[in-house]
């Protein structure tokens, strides 16, 4: 069995794009191989500046394959005496075989003449040469570049091929760089040539010159020597897979360096010092037996050792200068309370036609007590009005200014520091949760208030301006801050009419170009199209989140709570004839067209209809008061019992009876069950 | 390792390595990016090599000299290769050993960062480079300016030169490295970064600077029909410095600013044309081949007039401090 070496060796491939590429080249390698009859092993390697795919098992070429052409109908390609005509003498020359090695074989359309052949496999090398460079060049990334002249397009400059099979060199090129056996050693510390003979032969030159190309062994030195670091001063690495795989991706030689920083910063905001290290230089910080932060860190290093302690001392240097800009930031706004900054909101520009952030926060402690008496919490008043007026205070800190990510986290921590209640810095502390549909929601009652109000009032004003998101368009994040509002509501469990909150949020703007009575049904069906969104994430079917929401939905919670009934029923035997009488009635009404009236028992004249207005009269009350109480389960399983007598009419009785009025009165019994069940959802649009 | 010494060493290994030491440009500017020695040198197919220190404006990033680490003013060492040569990375990290860094006992990593200019139309790819965590600079391929597509492709490198002698040196403060031996930059500066951040942030006058930009504007324009776009792109300049000035005064709401970095990319865009259009009627006198006289547009390249490697400097080898007698890598 033969093995198969591919290395392309670029300038430094950004951590980000690496998993994926490591994916699409192997894969696409594999399947390319596969397609043309070539099975192996294959394994993938990676590094800063290089993707390597290894196979082994391979064959030395395709195996050989007979191939079938079908040529001219039998008819034509032999006379009556059963000799090769023309046609088949043309149709022989032209697939390479002899005219009395045609064969004839039947096919649905008669007896065709068919060329049999044997095609020798190519050789695998070959089959290589010609499946890959597809693969490299329309590998996707999300930014790609060109460089030098400007003749090849990838995500970074290509340096060097190497294509080898069983330590041959593939004859290929790619990039304008012709495949060989030379590639080079770690950039500083081995920058030298390698010639490569084997696959063997290229992992040992590789090791030997300070690259590790096996992402899981260097991830696994990493974490071990992690762990050992933290170890030595008494902490712990925890466990931040994301850094570590970034830290792995980053590096040839994975190399790790302990820092010690002044532990007076410790004094600064736990989430200040964390972002620091984390986001901003990519250290991790050492914790404690307790999880308290120590003055130790640690940083990755593509190096293989330190031995001078200057790699260490570099990253204390530049942490302990971004703690010291952080610590300037955090006491230079400690000289001013957030409260009084408030007003200096007014320089800070919201929304050109919705004014500056001030006019944003009055309207905050507004709608915030509007809520809070909406959601029926008017104990929750104080605090939320209280956290209304701070929320937006840390935009203008230096803080913020510094670290943009730490936006409201920085208002909750001054706002603690100057002594407000809890409910309230943590309402302003979690003002910008849930940041996606899987974030957690405000931990308090006024923060979800808060981060409602904030929400409800960007959307209102944009929608009011006509600023909607079409299409992949969303500048301003309104998606996002619809998830927002349907989160908090279904993971509170609040009870809030969408119309009425939305038309509170509108009414505090001023002098929006567009009527609430155009504005609100939008901004609804906008809010629902999140919450269709957020169903399906939790696993719901499309059809019975349709058959709920395109009922009447004000309230998302209560929608959640009818989808969940109907996912539990349709597994039922007795619910897939209901939801197939219920496109019938669907049809039946749509032809019928829109109508009101009671059904009228007196005037039912078949016995079959006769049994259905009566059963369904009777669940009628039955299922008001199920529906009141919000016991949609049972609601359902008492329509669900009205099965039989439906199925039975539908078989019985003719719904377009010749008199008017027999035929009116059908109409209505079928509208009235309608209406009573799309209550709950509307079982037509469930497939059954 | 002080100020000047960073800059006189950084300049031999540049010039060594054949490129044309332009100087800084007189006119604010935020970035040695809109130098026209960067910003119009990229366009077009001529080739194009040159090194130059350019102070940069950024009226917000001001502190009244109050920050150990921002400044008004700071000071870019920009170097700019056209085409952008296989080894761009490796003279790179040889700058590095001539300024006394040896890789070999560092960690140095080159980390994803791409950079955007809405103002000038332009963007690259690239990465930070990190010198033991430390971010000493912007390494760029230029894929566009001015709106246009670029080819052949320049690399752009720009070291940050007050924070790379900080680093270098080791000190607390920007204001407490050294100039020039025994002479702090703090001494040199820190009354400029008072005075300057004052003006920025207190003084400086919105109705005036607004009034300055649409003249400047519309001086601009009328140079651009003019077909004098070097003379438009001047004035651009002084736009793009108007509009750093107001934002820092808060004077550009978040809706105008969009619509002012529009007016200012609309104009670097046009001189961007403008000049390659100029040089196409020279013949992009650049191509010809070195030592042979003018041909006409359709001339090659096989080596380029500029980039003929200049001598080291005898009396100072690079990558040797003083008494160091290890060789020159």
């Amino acid at each position: 069995m033969s093995d198969l070496l591919i290395e392309i060796l670029a300038e430094e491939i950004p951590a980000g794009v690496l998993p994926q590429a490591r994916t699409e080249l192997l894969q696409g390698l594999a399947a390319a191989l596969k397609e043309q009859r070539i099975n192996g092993t294959f394994f993938i390697h990676s590094t800063s500046r290089r993707l390597v795919v290894i196979a082994r098992d391979l064959p030395e070429a395709q195996d050989d394959m007979v191939a079938e052409t079908t040529g001219p109908p039998a008819s034509a390609a032999y006379d009556a005496a059963g000799k090769p005509t023309k046609a088949a003498e043309g149709f022989a020359r032209s697939q390479g075989v002899a005219v009395e090695d045609l064969l004839v074989k039947a096919t649905t359309k008669g007896d065709y003449c068919t060329a049999r052949r044997l095609v020798a496999g190519r050789p695998t090398p070959e089959v290589v040469a010609e499946v890959l460079p597809p693969i490299l060049t329309k590998m996707s990334f999300p930014r790609m570049m060109r460089w030098g002249d400007g003749s090849f397009v990838w995500v970074r400059p290509v340096h060097s091929l190497v294509a080898l099979f069983d330590g041959a060199v593939i004859d290929l090129s790619l990039f304008g760089v012709e495949a060989g056996r030379m590639t080079h050693g770690h950039r500083t510390l081995a920058p030298g040539r390698l010639i490569i003979v084997g696959v063997q032969d290229y992992l040992q030159k590789l090791r030997s010159s300070f690259v590790e190309p096996d992402f899981a062994v260097r991830r696994r030195q990493l974490v071990e020597r992690a762990e050992a670091l933290a170890a030595e001063v008494g902490g712990h690495p925890g466990h931040d897979q994301a850094l570590f795989d970034t830290w792995t991706h980053l590096v040839e030689c994975p190399g790790l360096v302990r820092g010690t920083f002044d532990p007076r910063f410790l004094a600064l905001p736990e989430e200040i010092l964390v972002t620091t290290m984390r986001h901003h230089q990519k250290v991790l910080p050492v914790r404690d037996g307790e999880g308290i932060l120590t003055p130790h860190f640690l940083a990755v290093a593509d190096q293989a050792g330190d031995p001078k302690g200057l790699i260490a001392r570099g990253n204390e240097w530049v942490l302990n200068a971004r703690f010291a800009d952080a610590r300037f930031f955090f006491e230079d706004d400690s000289k001013t309370r957030l409260e009084d900054r408030v007003e200096r909101l007014a320089a800070l520009s919201f929304q050109e036609k919705l004014g500056d952030y001030l006019k944003k926060t009055t309207r905050l402690e507004r709608l915030s007590e509007e809520l809070a008496e909406l959601l029926g919490l008017p104990e929750e008043k104080p605090e939320a009005s209280r956290a209304a007026r701070l929320l937006k205070a840390d935009l203008v800190t230096g803080m913020v200014g510094e670290f943009p990510e730490l936006q409201g986290i920085v208002g909750g921590l001054y706002a603690r520091k100057e002594g407000e209640a809890e409910e309230v810095w943590q309402a302003v502390y979690d003002q910008y949760r849930p940041a996606t549909a899987e974030d957690e929601v405000p931990r308090t009652e006024a923060g979800g208030i808060v981060a409602l109000a904030d929400r409800l009032d960007t959307l209102a004003g944009f929608f009011g301006l006509g600023l909607v998101p079409t299409g992949s368009k969303d500048p301003y994040a309104l998606r996002r801050s619809a998830l927002g509002v349907v989160k908090i509501l279904l993971d509170k469990g609040w009870h809030l009419d969408l119309a009425s909150a939305v038309g509170k949020a509108l009414a505090q703007h001023d002098g929006l170009p567009r009527a609430a009575g155009e504005v609100v049904p939008e901004l609804v069906t906008f809010l629902l199209d999140r919450l269709r969104f957020l169903l399906d994430r939790r696993g719901h079917r499309a059809d019975e989140i349709e058959a709920v929401l395109t009922t009447d939905c004000r309230d998302v919670v209560d929608a959640a709570e009818r989808v969940a009934a109907v996912s539990a029923i349709r597994g039922q035997a007795d619910f897939g004839p209901l939801s197939t009488a219920f496109k019938r009635v669907q049809n039946i009404l749509a032809q019928a067209g829109e109508g009101t009236g009671e059904p009228d028992p007196e005037k039912l004249t078949e016995d079959a209809e006769r049994q259905l207005a009566s059963d369904y009269l009777q669940a009628r009350e039955l299922i008001d008061e199920l529906v009141t109480q919000r016991s949609y389960g049972e609601a359902l399983q008492v329509m669900a019992s009205l099965g039989p007598s439906l199925d039975r009419f539908f078989t019985e009785v003719l719904v377009m009876a010749p008199d008017p009025e027999v035929r009116a009165n059908r109409f209505a019994l079928l509208r009235s069950m309608r209406d009573q069940f799309s209550r709950v959802a509307r079982f037509s649009e469930i497939q059954s | 390792m002080d100020f000047q010494t960073l800059i006189l060493k950084l300049s031999s290994y540049w010039a060594s390595k054949g490129c044309l030491l332009e100087q800084p440009y007189d006119q604010e500017v935020g970035a040695g990016t809109m130098h026209p020695a960067t910003f119009l040198r990229v366009l077009g197919p001529e080739p194009w090599r040159a090194a130059y220190v350019q102070p940069s404006r950024r009226p917000a990033d001001g502190r009244y000299g109050q920050n150990p680490f921002r400044l008004v003013k700071h000071y870019q060492y920009q170097v700019v290769i056209k085409p952008s040569p296989d080894d761009i990375q490796d003279l790179y990290v040889d700058s590095l050993r001539a300024l006394g860094v040896d890789p070999k006992e560092h960690d140095l990593r080159f980390e994803e960062d791409n950079w955007e200019s809405p103002t000038l139309g332009a963007w690259g790819v690239g990465w930070q480079v990190l010198l033991d965590g430390m971010e000493i600079t912007q390494f760029t391929y230029f894929q566009q300016a001015g709106g246009l597509d670029l080819k052949p492709i320049t690399a752009e490198i720009t070291y940050g030169l007050e924070r790379l002698t900080m680093f270098l040196a080791k000190k607390e403060s920007v204001f407490e490295i050294d100039w020039a031996p025994g002479v702090p930059y703090g001494e040199v500066r820190k009354q400029e970064e008072f005075e300057i951040s004052k003006y920025g942030f207190e003084l400086a006058d919105p109705q005036l600077l607004w009034l300055l930009f649409e003249r400047y504007e519309a001086e601009s324009a009328r140079c651009l029909a003019a077909k004098v776009p070097l003379a438009a792109y001047d004035l651009a300049l002084k736009c793009s410095h108007l509009f750093n000035l107001l934002d820092a005064r808060g004077a550009v709401s978040a809706t105008d600013r969009v619509a002012v970095i529009k007016r200012v990319r609309d104009l670097a865009v046009k001189c961007a044309r403008g000049y390659v259009a100029s040089r196409e009627a020279l013949g992009f006198p650049l191509l010809r081949k070195a030592g042979e006289p003018f041909q006409g547009s359709d001339a090659t390249v096989e080596e380029p007039l500029l980039g003929s490697p200049t001598p080291l400097p005898e009396e100072e080898p690079f990558g040797q401090e003083p008494g160091d007698t290890r060789p020159v890598a």
